[in-house]
């Protein structure tokens, strides 16, 4: 399955973003950000399905969560920055 | 056991607070460690607790509330955050040693006391106000006097702070759960508070709000699960301020403290202090040779007051009454400056402090103690 992940520069910040997203019904789940995605070390990331991004974005700019990189899953497993 | 100590530390607790430890003992790991459930529990309880305590003490999120040790915890990340080496700093005239101490040991520190007259809100905003300069780094205000329950003008010192855009740190140990507690709107670079006073969670445990603008220095450094490659701290709240392992216990029993307190309601809170001090301050006055040391204003006071009875030693009486079964606390309680400006440095008093636990019949008792010694 595809899904994004918005990497957040801390698991407080991370569990802000899923609160909000949840509350506006997108379904966000809270994880330990894979090491191939942590450049700098142990950070946490928030998945959400790959057709709720747009709306998912929108939700966080109105509440000045900013994310600090976002990656989509490939076929093969691996991840891929996305460039907004 | 009556208990009359609150303002050092609450001891009869919820009943949730033991048992919201416990079940923290047994379930939670460290939050932000794992991606297993117990880490993840873990997790969840801190963004709620912090979520809560965000809310409760006007902070601007929950990434502004750091989990301290105790308010002293706190101060002194605050203080060592905003003032260095020849610094100037202005504290009222009611500070702990939690801020006098700090500020002593930094050195080449300048401490402006802002206190002319005991118990005088106006007194104290004109001090304030001729202390400050544009050499002032920080200004230290307690919230409530621990030694007489005072509650000082924080709203008007806040608003001289902003006029003159020096940062306000308040040690707000003796209102927080009783007194509203405003971080944003006062502006205040940091509140720092313990979580076993008025909050009713157990020792061990403490809040410091940052203000919005706050960058504070870390007083301790090491693994906080973020960013581990870096070997300097993450410059970001709460992280930066939270190395090494959370008191999970602690928090969750802080966290039941704090829901009993918001359930119960600060107001309601006070009241049921503010009744009891009603009760207790003219009979204390009755007891003969007893001095006691009260604002007039009894909108300026909280459930905290001194006494000194002629010229009974305070200590001795406090511990012929400990033996009794009532805990008084004597001495100087750790703020010599507020006993100082009271005139009672060279003899100390007795406190009294109540929580929402004691009853009337506990005054009553006291009193009757107290004119029988």
């Amino acid at each position: 399955m595809v899904y994004y992940l918005i990497v957040c520069r801390s698991l407080t910040y991370a569990q802000r973003t899923a609160a909000v997203l949840e509350r506006a019904g997108i379904s966000a789940h809270i994880l330990r950000s894979p090491a191939a995605i942590s450049s700098t070390g142990c950070s946490h990331s928030v998945k959400i399905a790959q057709r709720r991004l747009a709306q998912a974005l929108m939700v966080l700019k109105k509440v000045e969560l900013s994310p600090r990189q976002i990656y989509i899953t490939e076929a093969d497993g691996s991840y891929r920055e996305v460039r907004l | 056991m009556i208990y009359l100590d609150a303002a050092a530390t609450t001891l009869q607790k919820p009943v949730e607070v033991a048992s919201a430890m416990a079940q923290a003992v047994r379930q939670y790991a460290s939050p932000g460690r794992g991606g297993y459930p117990p880490s993840a529990a873990a997790a969840e309880l801190a963004f709620c607790c912090r979520t809560e305590l965000a809310e409760f003490l006007g902070a601007a999120g929950p990434e502004q509330i750091i989990f301290t040790s105790s308010a002293t915890h706190g101060l002194n990340i605050a203080i060592r955050s905003l003032v260095g080496p020849g610094d100037q700093a202005v504290i009222s005239g009611y500070e702990h040693n939690a801020v006098t101490r700090t500020l002593a040991s930094i050195p080449g520190v300048e401490t402006r006391v802002a206190a002319t007259q005991l118990f005088s809100r106006e007194a104290d905003i004109e001090a304030f106000r001729s202390q400050i300069d544009h050499k002032t780094k920080a200004v230290i205000c307690t919230h409530v006097s621990n030694v007489f329950g005072y509650i000082l003008p924080i709203g008007e010192i806040a608003a001289l702070c902003r006029e003159r855009e020096v940062p306000l740190i308040v040690d707000a140990s003796q209102s927080a759960g009783v007194l509203p507690i405003e971080t944003e709107t006062w502006q205040a670079a940091y509140v720092a508070l313990p979580g076993h006073k008025g909050l009713y969670g157990p020792q061990g445990t403490g809040v410091l709000v940052c203000g919005k603008e706050s960058r504070p220095v870390p007083l301790l450094t090491g693994g906080t699960g973020s960013e581990s490659r870096l070997q300097q701290m993450p410059d970001y709240l709460p992280d930066g301020q939270e190395a090494g392992t959370h008191n999970m216990p602690g928090i969750a029993g802080l966290y039941a403290g704090l829901r009993f307190v918001r359930r119960v309601g600060t107001e309601r809170i006070l009241r049921h202090e503010r009744q009891l001090m009603k009760q207790l301050i003219p009979a204390l006055k009755r007891v003969p040779g007893a001095e006691v040391f009260v604002p007039e204003c009894g909108s300026c006071h909280a459930g905290v007051l001194s006494f000194r009875l002629g010229g009974k030693d305070c200590e001795t009486v406090s511990g012929c009454l400990g033996r009794q079964g009532i805990a008084l606390r004597a001495g100087l309680h750790c703020a010599p400056l507020a006993h100082q400006l009271a005139g009672t440095l060279e003899t100390g008093t007795i406190r009294a402090s109540v929580s929402a636990f004691n009853r009337e019949s506990d005054i009553r008792t006291l009193t009757w103690m107290l004119n029988n010694l």
